[in-house]
């Protein structure tokens, strides 16, 4: 003799498991995301290293062997150019030309100004960065030399520099690595609302809609354990979603060359465990959500107009945080959604977080569901609902 | 055995069922008659324990439906209104549920299951999806279903409607047997025919209230017309102006 929430949750699994339809579009998430993680933080470093690792061509390098020298010292690659650089450029053979004028020596020697052109393409956005960089290292050096002149003649170089920009990162390399990962945390919980949402509404919208729900309560179950187990069938494929998306990114993110900007991405075992205990809940909640508005509508589609606003939800709290970084106190824990993202954010920067947030964030998230259910349950005893 | 004692819902400002009476015994075939809307379905749905009635006692084998609705229901089999199924489910696994919800599991759920799909020719659809099936193959789930816990009292709204003569003949085939089995049979039509066929008792409902009772005989007698259809349409028309 198996518990009636027994029997309903396996009967839902089983009409789940069998709706392909509803389980491509929930299982489509997990995979889309972090192939998105993927290209988008591959996209990323290929512009921030290309502007390192370029070689520049320099025409008329043998006129400054001095500044040739000075660059290289600085780990820029050059080489000599000898051709038109106008054409190369339109033609997209390199992104740009330096060239240093004939009389070089002959104006450095008379203290004059000594032109340097930098060619290139101002339409093309992927030469910006090395363009960007080499003007930068040009008018570092006119500052050096400013300098020299200046002392020669008995002057303080301090004199010509009447304000300068100074700019202080203070973030570190570990801080641009997680503010990179806190797509992660994004995608998860939004997995959480995505992947059970197809059973969640049809084992309630699609119930009343087909007209097997009269059917279903006349069987000898008290109304919330018919609820229970079709919030816990729709919540394990909610469940199963979000780990999907965890495993996948994070495999995505390892994928991610980030060596290559000087980065550093490590991930342990115990921390996807931590990370799965932290999310779970949220399946919990979000289906819960998900079949209270279930149960108002009277179809498939009158539901789905309701949870397509319901999905905006759990991107907020996420959002909010990567735009205003709040000082994590720890009521922030209890908050659901909020909660599962700060504790995401801390188990992926290899922080500890004390286990009474773990427990502050599931059981929020956990109680509000059961909340919701019980709503639904009551909605369920209305007499309106078999009647339309 | 089904006891219905001054029953009255109303829904709104609309009186669905007024001070119903009628008692459906064991062994016996009652029949529900009357027109589109006279009430037949609210009726059901109480003693089915969806709807709870505003004054007025129901019970099913002396346990009340409304004090103590999930006894009650174990009593009974039904056949409701609205015969939605889940179109990925094969027929035995939308019998297998119900019999699971009502608490019946293992060997006894095999054999009667085994027994109906027998009894109501499904042997060649029975692990088909549902998808797909025709109207009397869907009504054969829902009877099945409805069934397999063996219960002492059988609701059944409108069984016959819109099915063809051979699965009209093996409901009726069906309905005989559970009365053979002394098993009290209540059910609603607006087929005149039908219940004067099939029924031991007839209570006719018109405008939510019970206009006449009895058998076949005593029902044209008392009308003083000479045949069911005729006292059934002067019956009616005294409560409906």
């Amino acid at each position: 003799m198996s518990h009636p929430i027994i029997v309903v949750l396996r009967k839902e699994l089983l009409d789940g498991g069998r709706d392909r339809r509803a389980l491509m579009s929930a299982f489509l998430f997990p995979f889309f995301a972090p192939l998105f993680v993927y290209f988008m933080l591959t996209a990323i470093i290929n512009l921030q290293s290309d502007a390192q690792a370029v070689t520049i061509p320099i025409q008329g390098s043998q006129f400054a062997p001095d500044f040739v020298q000075w660059l290289e010292e600085r780990d820029v690659t050059t080489e000599v150019f000898d051709g038109d650089a106008r054409e190369v450029i339109l033609e997209k053979d390199r992104e740009l030309v330096v060239i240093i004028p004939e009389d070089y020596q002959q104006r450095m020697r008379d203290l004059k100004t000594i032109p340097i052109q930098v060619v290139s393409d101002g339409a093309r956005t992927d030469s910006q960065p090395t363009v960007a960089r080499i003007r930068r290292l040009i008018a570092e050096y006119n500052q050096e030399l400013s300098s020299l002149r200046l002392i020669a003649r008995g002057i303080d170089p301090e004199v010509s520099r009447t304000v300068i920009v100074q700019s202080i990162d203070v973030a570190s390399k570990e801080q641009i690595t997680a503010r990179a990962l806190n797509f992660i945390p994004l995608y998860v919980i939004l997995a959480a609302f995505v992947c059970g949402m197809g059973l969640a509404v049809d084992s309630t919208a699609g119930e009343r809609e087909r007209k097997s729900l009269e059917a279903l309560l006349i069987n000898p179950v008290q109304r919330y354990q018919v609820v229970m187990g079709k919030w816990f069938a729709s919540s394990f494929f909610a469940t199963i979603g979000m780990t999907l998306t965890l495993v996948l990114c994070i495999a995505a993110m390892l994928q991610v060359p980030l060596h290559e900007i000087g980065l550093d991405f490590h991930i342990q075992a115990h921390q996807i465990v931590l990370m799965f205990l932290a999310t779970m809940p949220l399946a919990f909640l979000a289906t819960s959500m998900q079949l209270l508005l279930g149960i108002f509508a009277k179809s498939f589609k009158d539901a789905q107009s309701y949870i397509g606003i319901l999905t905006i939800l759990p991107v907020v709290p996420s959002l909010y945080s990567m735009f205003n970084p709040l000082p994590l106190q720890n009521w922030m824990f209890g908050v659901p959604m909020l909660g599962q993202h700060l504790l995401l954010v801390e188990v992926l920067g290899a922080k500890t977080v004390p286990i009474a947030g773990y427990l502050a964030s599931g059981l929020s998230c956990f109680l509000l569901g059961m909340v919701f259910v019980l709503v639904t349950a009551r909605l369920v005893e209305r007499e309106s609902i078999i009647s339309g | 055995m089904i006891t219905v004692t001054g029953l009255r819902k109303t829904f709104g400002d609309i009186v669905a069922v007024n001070n119903v009476s009628f008692a459906a015994e064991n062994g016996r075939v009652t029949g529900l008659l009357g027109p589109n809307g006279a009430g037949k379905s609210t009726t059901l749905r109480v003693l089915y324990g969806l709807l709870k009635p505003d004054s007025g006692e129901a019970s099913v084998d002396g346990i009340d439906i409304v004090e103590n609705r999930i006894e009650a229901q174990q009593k009974i089999g039904v056949l409701p209104d609205s015969h939605g199924l889940y179109l990925r489910l094969t027929a035995r696994e939308h019998i297998f549920y119900f019999a699971r919800l009502q608490n019946i599991d293992g060997d006894r759920l095999e054999a009667n299951a085994d027994r109906l799909i027998r009894l109501l020719d499904m042997q060649g659809i029975a692990d088909r999806r549902v998808e797909g099936f025709s109207q009397g193959e869907r009504m054969k789930v829902c009877l099945a279903r409805a069934l397999i816990h063996d219960p002492p009292n059988v609701l059944l709204d409108e069984p016959t409607n819109g099915l063809d003569v051979m699965t009209t003949r093996k409901v009726r085939e069906m309905i005989q047997e559970l009365r053979k089995r002394d098993i009290n049979v209540l059910f609603s039509s607006h087929l005149m025919h039908e219940v004067a066929r099939l029924c031991d008792h007839i209570v006719i409902i018109s405008a939510g209230q019970v206009v006449a009772h009895g058998t076949t005989e005593q029902i044209s007698e008392a009308a003083g017309e000479d045949n069911l259809e005729e006292a059934f349409v002067k019956l009616v028309e005294k409560v409906v102006p």
